[in-house]
């Protein structure tokens, strides 16, 4: 049964792993971006981390939005802690928040850990909410 | 080849593709199954302290095998069939990692967190500038969570050493334990860890590994007033992990922790839509 399933588990799609237009200015927030790459960092924007009532973007855990023009996006995500016990929680949401931006054909996140996220790439929005919250920061 | 290429799987033959995955197991079943055993302390440390820093401990290292074992996805399996699919004899894991430990063995645990956390140290920075470049863009988080562990472990060896019935303690733990901490540097098959080390895949070999951690460990144990086991005459344990063959402590863990997956009959692959190749 079970063994058999890993040993014959063949069925993979084609993923490429070729490294695209990884951010370079952390924290990347969309700033001066428009037209669907607007909407869909907006969307993310909208997306909260779920121990702490800052948006991910402010957080810092979005490191990167490529947008093309048949509507795929790729987002770049990473996330504070290495055991995190959301990660699937908030992948899936996050998925689900840009696909359903409108003009978004198909979403592409990835799980990126270098650099490492520090405290550093939290920006002074998420400072000042962070601030509110309680954390001395 | 230099350290700084960039190999992606997709670069790879059969044969380098071996070499990474190799490491990869070797990564991931390290870190999964010694964070089972830790688990078993989440409540039964001696202060309440101890009990967090274990489970976070725990945490931790499940953190990074799930890194690990994401890399392992891109050979084209999923989590499910990595972990709690996978038959116990296709786990590589040092077998260190599987031991129960004694009853009540505070001492075992602490020790063996040193020991293994040293290894996982030196292999660690082996690897910072690996020719892979998904396996080197995460070692420096897994790094940066790694300090405290160490720091951990000391801590409580330095106390329990101090009192004659700790030290004790610590000796019988570190006479059982020694063998297998050196199952951490056994090759899983000598050519493929010569393919490993060929590729740039980490820059040390096992043994030298192995020499760094005596290194670091022995004297630091005997400062402790530690007898440590001459490791020219340790003979390593009949089973090493590396190769598949474990002790049967290992089926008794596999079973416990793949339990519920098979209660809840989740053998099969649950399809939620028809295989776009298949429409």
């Amino acid at each position: 049964m079970s063994s058999d399933t890993a040993a014959d588990a063949t069925y993979c799609t084609h993923t490429d792993y070729t490294e695209g237009d990884a951010a370079t200015d952390l924290p990347a927030t969309g700033e001066g971006s428009d037209g669907l790459a607007a909407d869909v960092w907006e969307a993310l924007h909208d997306v909260d981390d779920p121990e702490m009532p800052v948006s991910i973007v402010d957080l810092g855990l979005i490191y990167g939005v490529d947008v093309d023009e048949s509507g795929d996006v790729r987002v770049d995500m990473t996330l504070t802690y290495t055991g995190c016990p959301a990660r699937d929680m908030l992948t899936e949401t996050v998925e689900e928040r840009v696909a359903a931006v409108d003009g978004v054909e198909s979403v592409d996140l990835r799980m990126v850990w270098a650099p490492d996220w520090s405290i550093e790439m939290v920006t002074e929005d998420g400072r000042e909410q962070l601030r509110e919250f309680g954390l001395s920061i | 080849m230099a350290a700084t290429a960039d190999l992606a799987f997709e670069d790879l033959d059969d044969d380098e593709r071996e070499a990474v995955r190799t490491l990869l197991f070797r990564l991931a079943d390290d870190e999964y199954v010694t964070a089972e055993r830790y688990t078993e302390w989440q409540v039964r440390a001696p202060t309440l302290e101890s009990d967090l820093a274990l489970a976070n401990i725990a945490q931790d290292e499940l953190g990074h095998a799930r890194l690990w074992y994401d890399l392992l996805e891109d050979f084209g399996s999923e989590e499910r069939e990595l972990v709690w699919e996978r038959p116990p004899e296709a786990w590589h894991h040092a077998t260190l990692a599987e031991l129960p430990y004694e009853e009540g063995g505070w001492a075992d645990a602490v020790l063996r967190s040193y020991l293994y956390d040293v290894a996982e140290d030196l292999r660690l920075a082996a690897v910072e500038g690996s020719t892979y470049t998904r396996l080197r863009d995460r070692v420096e988080t897994v790094e940066n969570e790694e300090d405290y562990h160490l720091e951990h472990a000391q801590n409580w060896l330095e106390r329990l050493v101090d009192a004659d019935a700790g030290h004790d303690r610590v000796q019988a733990a570190l006479d059982r334990l020694f063998p297998y901490a050196l199952t951490l540097f056994a090759p899983a098959d000598p050519e493929v860890e010569a393919r490993i080390d060929e590729l740039g895949l980490r820059d040390r070999t096992l043994s030298e590994l192995r020499r760094d951690w005596l290194d670091r460990v022995v004297p630091y144990l005997e400062s402790l007033g530690l007898d440590v086991p001459d490791p020219g005459d340790t003979d390593l344990p009949s089973a090493v992990g590396r190769d598949g063959e474990h002790t049967d402590h290992w089926n008794d863990l596999h079973e416990e922790f793949t339990r519920t997956y098979r209660d809840l009959d989740r053998q099969g692959t649950v399809r939620i839509m028809p295989d776009p190749d298949d429409t």
